[in-house]
């Protein structure tokens, strides 16, 4: 696969921001995609842009920049003392220097001590703060995933329905409307019968993910088997996957080993991305490619398309929350921000690779599990 | 009615097509089935309709899309949207691009009959309204 750009978010509690790579052959203005901001209900106004105290979880720049103002006042004052010292006192080294030099030291010690103290606590508070933000919508991006498939299981349940009630209405026209005895009239209401049968058939099928859902909803921290939960989510995906000319192709490693985290929330990860793949190309149809490695003592996850690809004006802003260039009503801009948390706190990292019109690749990196991992659940 | 309503339904569920036109074709109403967004597009420059029943969700270019393609063809053509869920986006867009109804799956023939004689109905009147000097998209 060609791909152009590397984008890498890592982890910004330990690094403090993201890192851009950007590819000189991309123009920005290349990008065609319509960006659409939205302010959501969740713990603001629906008026701003963003919620309010979104604002000081997200924008921790603003504290910095004024944080750091305060600190340049430091050094200024240190040197006017020395000057001063040394106008005083002479050119040269002497025991006045010294003091001088002393005294601007515990000036300076005394200033910035309680402000790097601030900064500290203030760092912290805005870690927790995101953290309970995240933990916040994380469970309710949980239940509006559950809706989602209910959603998604009710549409592919009603068509197997419509086609019942319209089979069982043949036979009834046929019944009314001539002798059952003919041959071509029985042979029609056994294609009839033979077509209810199928479609219960198909309908078990449909909710038989839903009984999958429940089943994998563990939130505890378990060693998960990244293969197979792919595989299981893919299944959920299973009308989508009909509904648009989208082929799968799966390429499990069976040396990668399982990862510790909770599978309620893994899934969710790898549910945004296939979610956002198909989106991508839910109008020209394409390959969606699931890629497990092993690789440094973890397994690195690739779910690709071969969608249009994520212009750089997008990709420079898919991470912040409430972001989205899905139409209204269906985006919430939150899939991203939340899986990468999801696969920050797991001490993984979240990479995309990205080209416009060639397709987009999301690489997870997990640690291996050092739990033994769990028995798989009983049919 | 002189003649049979002309009937075209789209819904990449091949049975469904089938047993629906079937059904229909009963009760006196030419239909003509298409199987996906392209193939309906193709029928409608190819001939006249009063009526389409057609799906949202479908593979390639869905029913929104192709009730954006259609209506540039035949501005009159009633279009009743037939969905699995209810989303109201959807219905909404629909309505938007010109769609009469929203009925959702699995609609029993007794709610969908008189709705597709009421559009077809709706269609004639705007036909003699038109008048006969005026073009009718086909």
């Amino acid at each position: 696969m060609h791909l152009a750009l590397l984008y890498e978010q890592p982890n910004p509690s330990r690094k403090g921001g993201a890192r851009f790579f950007p590819d000189a052959t991309i123009a920005p203005e290349a990008a065609t995609h319509n960006i659409i901001i939205r302010g959501k209900p969740i713990g603001g106004d629906m008026a701003s842009p963003r919620p309010r105290h979104f604002r000081h979880v997200w924008e921790p720049s603003r504290f910095l920049r004024r944080t750091i103002l305060e600190l340049l006042f430091i050094p200024p004052i240190c040197l006017l003392l020395f000057s001063l010292g040394v106008l005083f006192w002479g050119p040269h080294r002497s025991a006045a220097f010294f003091v001088t030099l002393l005294v601007a030291l515990a000036i300076s010690t005394a200033l910035g001590w309680p402000i790097a103290v601030k900064l500290k606590r203030q760092l912290v508070a805005l870690k927790r703060q995101r953290d309970a933000f995240y933990q916040e919508i994380l469970h309710l991006s949980k239940a509006a995933g559950l809706g989602e498939v209910a959603s998604g299981v009710a549409h592919d349940i009603n068509n197997p329905l419509a086609i019942i009630r319209e089979e069982a209405g043949w036979i009834d026209d046929l019944m009314k409307g001539g002798d059952l005895q003919e041959a071509h009239l029985r042979a029609e209401v056994l294609s009839s019968l033979q077509q209810i049968d199928f479609q219960v058939g198909r309908s078990r099928e449909i909710t038989r993910r839903l009984l999958h859902w429940g089943r994998d909803s563990s939130t505890r921290v378990e060693a998960v088997d990244v293969n197979q939960l792919l595989s299981k989510t893919l299944y959920l995906l299973e009308g989508e996957l009909q509904a648009t000319n989208v082929q799968v192709v799966r390429d499990f490693s069976p040396e990668s080993p399982p990862v510790s985290g909770e599978t309620a929330e893994l899934r969710q990860v790898f549910l945004n991305l296939m979610k956002n793949s198909l989106d991508a190309m839910k109008e020209g149809g394409g390959t969606l490619t699931l890629t497990t490695r092993p690789r440094d003592r973890g397994v690195r996850v690739t779910i690709a398309d071969t969608g249009p690809g994520i212009p750089p004006s997008v990709v420079s802003h898919m991470y912040e929350p409430f972001f989205t260039t899905k139409p209204d009503g269906e985006g919430t801009g939150l899939g991203l921000p939340i899986s990468r948390w999801i696969v920050e706190k797991l001490d993984g990292s979240m990479e995309v690779e990205t080209r416009e019109g060639a397709g987009t690749a999301f690489h997870v990196t997990l640690p291996a599990s050092p739990l033994p991992e769990a028995p798989p659940p009983q049919p | 009615m002189a003649r049979p309503i002309r009937l075209l339904i789209v819904d990449d569920e091949k049975r469904f097509v089938e047993t629906l036109s079937k059904r229909l074709s009963a009760r006196g109403i030419y239909v003509e089935g298409a199987h996906s967004g392209m193939d309906a597009v193709a029928l409608v420059q190819a001939r006249p309709f009063d009526v389409a029943l057609l799906d949202v969700r479908m593979p390639g270019m869905d029913g929104l899309a192709t009730l954006r393609e259609i209506r540039k063809y035949q501005p009159l053509l009633q279009v009743i949207m037939l969905s699995g869920t209810a989303s109201i986006n959807a219905a909404v867009e629909g309505m938007r691009l010109g769609a009469v109804e929203y009925l959702l799956k699995p609609a029993s023939l007794d709610d969908v009959l008189p709705k597709i004689e009421e559009a077809a109905r709706r269609k004639l009147l705007m036909e003699e309204q038109q008048g006969p000097g005026r073009p009718t998209g086909i």
